[in-house]
């Protein structure tokens, strides 16, 4: 022990055997214990932030990538090719609306139009009728029948509950029963009868599409003619071949610009209004449906060419009539994946199946872990998303409940109950177009007239009427510069630096280094170990040695004396403490043969020692 | 004298310290050094040195390869960015308003005339085909020189391979030659409609250019006969053309202070005509808003008087604004927004900041000195931009290439702007020119962003205004105070106004600073060394010091062996012959050499106690024998 104090290379433990008197060296003892404790304490530290990131932006100027852009018709499928589909649908509800509401177009159409339905008596709507409820009576008045019933099973207000339902006395909802077990029933009510009527109108209109394969759907929905009158981009023009289409459940026919579906992406080398895409749509306001969407114009979404446009939840809506200007600005972000941070590259390691054919992102994951939570439980998919193999969209005629399924799940899933929360996570890249949107008046009141001439035109022979300036759209999307910020996250730690860090903080308290951390684990494990099996060792034969010649039983403990006199270092055979190490007789001899000869320095501080031990033996001993 | 005195310290040195054989020297090193690793090796038993010497090369190169890294590190220059947000009082932004029609229709009418009666007359053709119907009343002929030199012509594609092409004025079809189409032929509409199409006659070469949609050829043509008519209108009669300042903005509050049109600068834009300038900070200090919301913004009132568009040159309509930096150029096509008519418009604004550092750390310029293209927009005394940077850069190949500037862009010296009479090919020219890929790259590597640089993000939203209970006495009012009359001049298709104001969080800054300097590299260069071996600075110095020493060494070393050579040589010369008397005495006092030279180590042992000895240990007893050496020494 006394070697290693003298020779270590930590300053403290060398100060504490050097100094004199008993308060200098407890106050070296002390601040050598204060010091290791410094040193344990900021390593932690260190060692806890080592998993942390530093940010870093970046701009570089330089040619983009024009994003892909999906245009969208708010109206899915034109209404009047719909008919065919709708048309009891809609007789329902107009009638639903004169019941309730006394509201009529043309009394005596909407007369025969009940009349009509009550020959045909689909019993389809009348699993789910609208009910016009009495809250504190709790009883339903139907829509058909009249008749008032019992509200069995649990109220469900659709509605935030901040609106007090309790002076209205007639609220609108629709009620959903389990079909195999009917006392189960939740019922759906609504403070405004427009979004029950939207909402119960939409509930069926999902049920008849979902029975219509997808090419009828295409079909029924916009072509790239019908929607596009005139394309510009970069200054050359462009027409419906650059588009690609894309059809979604909820808005029909889509079409994307620039889907990088032909494996080129255009690219944009000025910024600039005059410079990106240019359009103008025909939106067909007279072909809307009236329930389904009550606003007029177009969707929009700037994405990139492998994202998936989520139209219905981040599109941007561009109005009729109006010129929309949309400067974009990209902007590029990436995170560092596990484990700085917990988010997944590719969406590999998510256990969630990708329904949908684009990368991944946390949109896709939350609507893929739904849908397949729905194919689980319900036994059919949602309509709103893809389908997963094997599986078909719901309808009621396969499929008699799985409206009251869709709710309860739906709810479910809103209150993070399914688990798709915690198991989707962000993706670590992402691509980030923010918009500046500004509207002007288009066309102007005096270049009006020509231009709806010549669009008219344009739009060709097979539509002689003039087109109505509530018809048109027109849309610039373009760069407002060509900067791309780029803000990715750095380790801010390597592991070159971490220990860098280290080095400072022994060397600082300690001026210590891992060649002393050697030296602590040589003498306190290996040589202190080493010592206490050879005294066992030694004790083991001694006793071995004692049972044998019984009888003889007198040198023992002179034996052990003159034993650990030859071999010093082995008394501290327990816990090697301070004192007892300088409670040693003195290795004045033994000292020599172990360091190498010409060792002159040593030799002269081994002298100097010898004069001082009687004092530290004493202070020692005290 | 110098020379010696030091040769005979460094003498010294040797012996006191380290003494004359390498090997004394390293051991010395080992035992005396602060580096930790040397001095175990010489201090333990046998088989741990090796353990030892092993560990202390080992950790040796780590710290080595360590400092390689942080070298390459420090040497890559990276940064960190620190974001700041929050609320400060602020420099109000520029806010430039223009109207999004150039001129007044009312005014450029007789310039236009002729073009106006053209596209009329060739709409009637387009929109009837059948000829002959419409030219009953076509009662004053037609000027056909402007349409000769750019016309419009319509290309049926029944037939793909030969597309017959139907001049609009006249009746003749011609089939299209293939040897004479030449250029950015890539028509290949499936359109069973006829194709209009506008072409450019250069001198020889003849580009159609395809359009799918009508309404854009008839845009295109007519920008491009516009431009070719009003640039040679000179400015102060483009300036009078265009909207006043009292004329449009009718009304202006900043903050709790009424302002009007004369806190506007005016500046001519080529694209909006007269733009006017809020705050721009040029002759005045700029304005600071230090209150977020909107009542301590920038409240307008502006008049774009719609009817008085040009019907064809722009079909949208409204108030262009955008808001930039103090003393920059507003360029309104990339960052500017539109203000739709009848309503009002709010604005909140966020700005957005990024501070960089200049070379080496990022590739951005300060303040656009560096770079090669010369910034034609510093004639409105404006600082660089990229953007300024671009359009010059367009401007000056543009005057280089077609022989003159357009029309959209401030004049480099010496050249005027294009025109059709006096550069019959410009347009052609100007089209290839800014289709061209390479000609923008050109631009976008040359030109480089600015470090500083300073965004306003908005939040826009909007109401109709004036409502409808207060439409009345709001015309009346703006009426009035505008022409003093009684009347209404006023209607909803013409007023705007406008809100712009701070956020409630006016600022976001993302500033950078460098990740490693000079005093991080040190710090954890000094990590590592202390991290595996427990050394310094110190350490390295004293490592260096054992260099020279053995290089001392050497150099004795040699001197002895060739003192020895000669002696030997000497001996071989004259076997017999006795030493001379000086070499008796060199050999003498010179104890030391001889025993290296004759490279006995085993008696170099022996020679060390003597500088062992205790440590008062005066140089004045050796002094005489190192100074027999370097006498030597200099004697060889």
């Amino acid at each position: 022990m006394r070697w290693y104090y003298l020779n270590t290379n930590t300053h403290g433990c060398r100060r504490i055997v050097v100094s004199r008197g008993r308060l200098r060296r407890l106050l070296w003892i002390l601040l050598t214990l204060s010091a290791v404790g410094l040193i344990l304490w900021q390593c932690a530290e260190l060692l806890m932030n080592y998993y942390s990131a530093s940010v870093s932006v970046t701009v570089q100027f330089q040619k983009l990538p024009f994003p892909a852009v999906t245009i969208c018709n708010i109206n899915p499928y034109k209404y009047s090719a719909m008919k065919e589909y709708l048309s009891e649908l809609d007789k329902e509800t107009k009638k639903a609306l004169e019941t309730f509401y006394g509201f009529s177009e043309g009394k005596s159409k909407v007369r025969r139009s009940v009349d009509e339905w009550n020959s045909t008596g689909s019993d389809f709507f009348q699993q789910i009728p609208l009910l016009k409820v009495e809250d504190f009576s709790r009883t339903a008045t139907d829509l058909h029948s009249g008749q008032k019933r019992k509200i069995e099973g649990s109220v469900f207000h659709k509605d935030s509950s901040i609106v007090n339902s309790g002076d209205s006395n007639d609220i609108i909802g629709f009620q959903l029963c389990d079909a195999n077990n009917s006392s189960e029933c939740a019922l759906y009510t609504f403070s405004s009868g427009v979004n029950a009527i939207q909402e119960w109108y939409k509930l069926h209109y999902m049920n008849i599409m979902a029975q219509i394969p997808l090419e009828t759907k295409e079909k029924l929905s916009y072509s790239a003619d019908d929607l596009l009158l005139t394309c510009f981009f970069d200054g050359l023009s462009c027409d419906k071949r650059h588009f690609t289409r894309f059809h979604h459940p909820l808005h029909g026919n889509c079409y994307t610009f620039n889907s990088g579906e032909n494996g080129s992406v255009l690219s944009t080398s000025t910024g600039g209004s005059e410079y990106g895409l240019q359009v103008v749509l025909y939106i067909d306001e007279a072909d809307y449906n009236p329930f389904l969407v009550t606003s007029t114009g177009a969707k929009i979404i700037v994405h990139d060419q492998d994202e998936y446009p989520f139209i219905e939840d981040i599109g941007t809506e561009i109005e009729t009539a109006a010129a929309t200007s949309i400067g974009m600005h990209f902007t590029r972000s990436r995170k560092l994946s596990k484990p700085y941070s917990d988010c997944t590259e590719t969406g590999a390691d998510i256990p969630v199946e990708n329904l949908y054919n684009k990368s991944y992102s946390l949109q896709i994951c939350l609507h893929s872990c739904f849908q397949k939570a729905m194919v689980d439980s319900c036994g059919c998919a949602q309509y709103a998303q893809p389908l997963p193999a094997g599986a078909e969209y719901c309808n009621y005629k396969k499929n008699p409940n799985w409206m009251y399924c869709y709710y309860r799940l739906h709810e479910k899933f809103v209150k993070e109950q399914l688990g798709c929360q915690q198991i989707c996570k962000d993706a670590c890249s992402f691509k980030e177009w923010a918009l500046t949107t500004s509207i002007a008046q288009w066309p102007s009141a005096v270049s009006e007239d020509w231009m709806l001439r010549v669009l008219s035109w344009d739009k060709g022979q097979k539509l002689n009427k003039k087109l109505n300036k509530t018809d048109l759209a027109n849309l610039m999307v373009f760069y407002k510069d060509l900067n791309e910020r780029f803000i990715s996250e750095n380790p801010a730690n390597t592991l070159v630096i971490l220990l860098s860090n280290f080095g400072g903080q022994l060397g600082l308290w300690m001026s210590c280094s891992v060649v002393c951390v050697i030296e602590i684990v040589e003498v306190f494990l290996i040589d202190s170990l080493s010592i206490v099996l050879r005294r066992q060792c030694q004790r083991a034969s001694k006793w071995w040695h004692g049972r044998r010649g019984g009888a003889a039983k007198a040198p023992p403990a002179g034996d052990v004396e003159g034993q650990g006199h030859a071999n010093p270092a082995c008394l501290d055979e327990d816990l090697p403490t301070f004192t007892t190490a300088l409670r040693l007789p003195l290795p004045q001899d033994s000292p020599l043969p172990r360091t190498p000869p010409p060792n002159y320095s040593t030799l002269r501080l081994e002298a100097a020692f010898t004069e001082q031990l009687p004092d530290t033996l004493e202070l020692g001993r005290h | 004298m110098n020379l010696k005195k030091y040769l005979v310290r460094a003498l010294h040195r040797l012996q006191k310290g380290p003494g004359y054989t390498y090997k004394e020297l390293l051991v010395w090193y080992c035992d005396n050094t602060n580096t930790h690793g040397p001095k175990r090796i010489i201090k333990e038993g046998p088989k741990k040195k090796l353990i030892w010497f092993f560990l202390t090369l080992l950790f040796a190169s780590l710290v080595f390869w360590q400092w390689g890294i942080l070298i390459n590190t420090y040497l890559s220059y990276n940064v960190t960015s620190s974001l700041s947000i929050g609320f400060k009082t602020m420099k109000f932004p520029a806010v430039t308003v223009c109207n999004a029609n150039p001129f007044k229709y009312s005014e450029v009418k007789p310039l236009l005339k002729e073009l106006d009666r053209l596209i009329e007359a060739a709409l009637e053709r387009i929109l009837q085909p059948t000829p002959g119907n419409s030219s009953q009343d076509v009662s004053p002929p037609l000027n056909l020189e402007l349409w000769n030199q750019i016309p419009l012509v319509l290309i049926d594609e029944h037939d793909k391979d030969n597309p017959v092409i139907l001049d609009i004025f006249e009746t003749n079809q011609t089939a299209r030659d293939n040897d004479t189409a030449v250029g950015n032929e890539t028509s290949v509409s499936t359109l069973p409609a006829l194709c209009p199409q506008c072409s450019h006659q250069g001198s020889a070469n003849c580009t159609y250019r395809n359009f799918t949609s009508a309404a854009q050829a008839v845009t295109e043509w007519y920008i491009l006969q516009s431009t070719s008519i009003l640039s040679r209108v000179p400015l102060h009669e483009r300036i009078r053309m265009g909207y006043q300042a009292e004329d449009m903005i009718l009304a202006c509050l900043y903050g709790a202070e009424p302002c009007n049109y004369k806190n506007f600068t005016q500046i001519y834009h080529p694209d909006h005509g007269n733009c006017y300038i809020f705050n721009w900070g040029m002759d005045e200090e700029a304005l600071n808003s230090s209150n977020p919301g909107a009542e301590f913004g920038l409240k307008l009132i502006l008049d774009i008087s719609q009817q008085d568009y040009i019907p064809y040159l722009s079909s949208a309509a409204g108030a262009r604004l955008m808001l930039h930096q103090q003393k920059s150029f507003p360029f309104l096509k990339d960052q500017g927004i539109y203000a739709m008519a009848g309503t009002e418009t709010s604005i909140g604004v966020l700005v957005d900041e990024l501070e960089r550092m200049g070379y080496p750390y990022s590739d951005c310029t300060m303040n656009g000195s560096d770079i090669p293209v010369k910034n034609l927009y510093s004639q409105y005394n404006t600082s660089y931009s990229i953007q300024a940077c671009l359009r010059s850069c367009f401007q000056n190949h543009m005057a280089e290439i077609c022989g003159c500037g357009h029309y959209m862009f401030p004049l480099p010296a010496g050249v005027n702007y294009c025109n059709n009479e006096d550069n019959p090919g410009w347009a052609y020219c100007y089209s290839s020119l800014r289709s061209s890929i390479k000609q923008r790259q050109i631009c976008i590597d040359s030109c480089k962003e600015t470090c500083n640089d300073t965004q306003y993000k908005m939040t826009i939203s909007m109401a109709d205004w004036p409502s409808e209970a207060s439409e009345d006495w709001i015309f009346h009012i703006l009426s009035y105070e505008r022409d003093m009359s009684t009347n209404v001049t006023l209607d909803r298709n013409g007023i705007i106004k406008l809100n712009i104001y701070f956020q409630e969080y006016n600022y976001r800054t993302i500033s950078e600073s460098a990740a490693t300097t000079i005093v991080w590299l040190l710090s954890s260069l000094g990590g590592q060394f202390g991290f595996w071996m427990g050394g310094s600075v110190l350490c390295l110095i004293e490592f260096g010091e054992i260099i020279i020493d053995s290089l001392w060494i050497t150099i004795i070393n040699v001197i002895s062996w060739c003192k020895g050579l000669k002696q030997r040589r000497a001996r071989a010369r004259y076997p017999d012959a006795p030493p001379t008397v000086s070499e008796l005495v060199e050999a003498h006092t010179n104890l030391g050499f001889q025993d290296e030279a004759g490279g006995a180590l085993p008696r170099a042992g022996a020679l060390p106690p003597e500088p062992g000895t205790p440590p008062p240990n005066y140089d004045s007893l050796r002094v005489q024998p190192p100074e027999a050496l370097g006498a030597d020494s200099d004697g060889d």
